[in-house]
């Protein structure tokens, strides 16, 4: 990866390389691998890890660039990355900017106390380039939904990729962000819908994991229960063994058997019954990796080729038509509430009048064919 | 023994009739077979004699419909014949339905099922409508599904052909759960958004696993349709109070369909509301819905052989036409309209697999 130019030389000589080449570093007794610690800090918009948290980097080798005081002297360093990309301590940004904007002391950008964020990677290029990609996925939410085509998707991810790779090594800055402004302008609305998308995703996901907790939950008290159940079950068959060894005057043995068999086919019948009851989530594994053999193919919307004889006639708006005048006044409003139409009455009727009308008479058939056969295929060929 | 006679036996021979699968109030389903292929097919022997006016009108509207319509997505009738006084349809043989599998809590959809099973309810349907056919008893049970997971229309039962203009229709149609508003108040000229109504509550079911509008009276169903998705104002449903057994069932106010179907797509629940809208005229048409963004967008629906379906459908050769045997039961009680359907009927597989049910099995075996 090719650094910015202006991320100057400093930048080299402080970063550790994550796995730590210096192990042999005398001045420490912790591990020198680069170390992470959560952060309370307020007003903060560091990377999120996956459980919703922020981690900032920390490293043993860490060293203000502007006072030079490392981790040796000052245990409490912390060094936090400013808008143009550059690390200085707590101490340095006090002392530089409460009293209100000042140049950076290493490439003069105007910066103000509060634009500061902690570090979260080691490398600033990285931090920075996740920085812009954030913001830009801000706006360009577009989906491949909103795309007639794959080619024009992926044109539209060729633009986004464009106008990130600008930001990210600031080449033609004025003009990106004007093409950024335009793109927001055009296309306000979408963005806005994607953004009530994903969230709306967002919430499904939610919710789906709520249930699959309560289902898991559901199961594991079902569980509980069938175990109770057994228990119960196999103290009820102890005590009816014993119960009718007492009172029967047949074999001990024979006695024991029967009770057996029964208690038996017992619970076969109800581990046969649980059986079918599986968990949802399984089947939605199994589901998901049924076999892909068929592909599934696009919605044609008609798929066959019907010939509505469309060409023979053309249907007016309106008839002089005698039989359905009361209908076309419909006085009351029953017919449009209703939701009939004459209009397709009309078209039923013109369509008739020329249906089959090309037809080839039959021939070739027997008399006895057509008395018995024939009224078949005449219908099913119109 | 005359040429229509001759044709008719030289048919019936064509077919062998094995066991009973089903009994219902005006028909007997066979599970049968054709002689020269052993092709698995449903017979469906109509009982004539016993009725005054010659044949059940369901039946003369399932021959007059089926005949006609050869399309995927609708199931097949393959041949009428006659033996003795009664009538036999021989249909396409298909090992469950929808409802069979919407209950089957061992079976997990993911959103591009919904989509494909909608996806051929609409081919089914549009192919129904363009043919100037309303169904009249849309639902779950009555959307069977064949061996390769291709959905059916089947139970024309009800069926009829558009009315001409002023000619009045019956609302004693449609399966109280899926019946539309407009049919709920007892209008007499309707057309295929009655269709579109029942397949909404369908997607609604498919999503939620179990019935979206259960009613328990036709009072009682206005009121939850209304509870569901709103009164309908003037302005939502012109003229609607002019209908002939209007009457007001007390004001709702109108929720998103979002607070409902949480996990829904936008797309999905677009089409929802379109075919979930009151005014029946400004509905989703069955072609207009095909052409909805939802079947486009992805994810692409799912094939329908991988489509889920009972795993054990194939192993109890007595519930396997359940289907077909619900078909047969179903129709003329639905057009009577009897006042408890809530409960619906425990014949189908499904139940086979509850522990009562089984209990049940166990017990005849005995």
């Amino acid at each position: 990866m090719s650094r910015p130019s202006n991320a100057g030389g400093w930048l080299k000589g402080t970063t550790v390389r994550k796995g730590g080449t210096a192990v042999t570093n005398s001045h420490s007794t912790r591990p020198n691998t680069p170390q992470v610690q959560s952060t309370s800090l307020t007003a903060f918009s560091g990377v999120k890890d996956t459980s919703g948290r922020t981690t900032e980097y920390f490293s043993m080798d860490d060293q203000c660039p502007v006072c030079k005081s490392d981790r040796y002297l000052n245990p409490k360093l912390r060094l936090l990355v400013s808008a143009c990309y550059h690390k200085m301590c707590e101490s340095c940004i006090d002392r530089l900017f409460t009293l209100g904007p000042a140049p950076c002391p290493i490439c003069q950008k105007i910066l103000r106390k509060l634009a500061f964020t902690p570090q979260t990677f080691e490398d600033l290029t990285v931090e920075k380039e996740v920085k812009v990609r954030r913001r830009i996925a801000k706006d360009f939410n577009k989906r491949r939904e909103d795309f007639p085509d794959l080619r024009s998707y992926n044109d539209y991810l060729e633009e986004v990729e464009d106008i990130t790779f600008n930001l990210i090594n600031d080449l033609d800055v004025a003009e990106t962000e004007a093409r950024i402004e335009r793109y927001r302008k055009e296309n306000s609305t979408l963005i806005e819908l994607n953004v009530r998308r994903e969230e709306q995703y967002v919430q499904a996901l939610k919710d789906q994991e709520e249930q699959d907790r309560l289902e898991r939950e559901h199961r594991a008290l079902e569980a509980r229960k069938e175990e109770e159940l057994e228990r119960e079950e196999k103290e009820k068959d102890r005590r009816e063994i014993i119960d009718r060894l007492e009172t029967s005057t047949k074999d001990a043995v024979k006695v024991i058997a029967k009770s057996r068999a029964e208690a038996n086919k017992r619970s076969s019948a109800r581990t046969a019954a649980t059986a079918l009851a599986k968990s949802s989530a399984q089947l939605l594994r199994s589901r998901a990796a049924q076999s892909t053999t068929v592909p599934d193919v696009p919605h044609v919307p008609l798929q066959d080729d019907w010939y509505t004889y469309e060409d023979m006639y053309t249907l007016r708006d309106n008839y002089d038509d005698i039989y359905s005048e009361a209908v076309r006044e419909d006085r009351e409003g029953i017919m449009r509430a209703g939701g009939y139409r004459v209009q397709e009455a009309w078209d039923r009727a013109v369509r008739s009048a020329v249906t089959a009308l090309f037809l080839p008479p039959l021939s070739g058939v027997s008399q006895s064919d057509i008395t018995s056969g024939a009224p078949q295929s005449i219908l099913t060929s119109t | 023994m005359d040429a229509v006679e001759r044709a008719n036996a030289e048919r019936q021979k064509r077919w062998v009739k094995d066991q009973k699968i089903g009994e219902g109030t005006y028909a007997v389903v066979y599970r049968g077979r054709e002689a020269s292929t052993s092709k698995k097919v449903a017979i469906k022997k109509i009982k004539v004699g016993q009725f005054k006016d010659g044949l059940d009108m369901s039946a003369v509207r399932e021959v007059k419909y089926l005949r006609e319509l050869h399309h995927q997505n609708i199931i097949e009738l393959m041949d009428v014949f006659s033996s003795k006084t009664n009538l036999n349809l021989v249909l396409e043989f298909l090992d469950s339905d929808l409802e069979i599998i919407i209950k089957d809590r061992t079976l997990v959809f993911l959103p591009a099922d919904i989509k494909s099973w909608m996806a051929m309810t609409f081919h089914g349907l549009e192919f129904c409508h363009r043919n100037f056919i309303l169904h009249r008893d849309l639902k779950p049970n009555n959307l069977l599904i064949a061996f390769n997971g291709q959905l059916k229309l089947a139970d024309f039962g009800l069926a009829r052909d558009f009315a001409d203009p002023g000619y009045k229709m019956t609302c004693q149609v449609i399966t109280r759960w899926y019946r539309p508003p407009e049919l709920l108040f007892g209008c007499r000229y309707y057309g295929t958004g009655v269709d579109i109504w029942s397949v909404g509550c369908i997607f609604a079911e498919l999503m939620l696993r179990t019935p979206y509008l259960p009613g328990e009276s036709d009072m009682d169903q206005l009121k939850t349709v209304f509870r569901a998705l709103g009164t309908p104002t003037e302005e939502d449903w012109p003229g609607h109070t002019k209908l002939p057994d209007y009457v007001p069932v007390g004001q709702f106010p109108r929720t998103p369909l979002r607070d409902l179907f949480t996990a829904a797509s936008g797309d999905a629940l677009s089409l929802l509301s379109r075919c979930l809208t009151y005014e029946p005229r400004r509905r989703v048409s069955a072609r207009e819905a095909l052409h909805h963004p939802y079947f486009t967008s992805l994810p692409y629906p799912t094939h329908p052989s991988k489509l889920p379906k009972p795993v054990s459908a194939q192993s109890r050769p007595l519930e396997e036409v359940d289907g077909n045997v619900q078909l047969s039961a179903s129709g003329p009680g639905v057009k009577a309209a009897p006042p408890n359907r809530l409960k619906r009927k425990l014949s189908s597989p499904i139940d086979g697999l509850r522990p009562l049910a089984r209990k049940l099995d166990f017990g005849q075996a005995l």
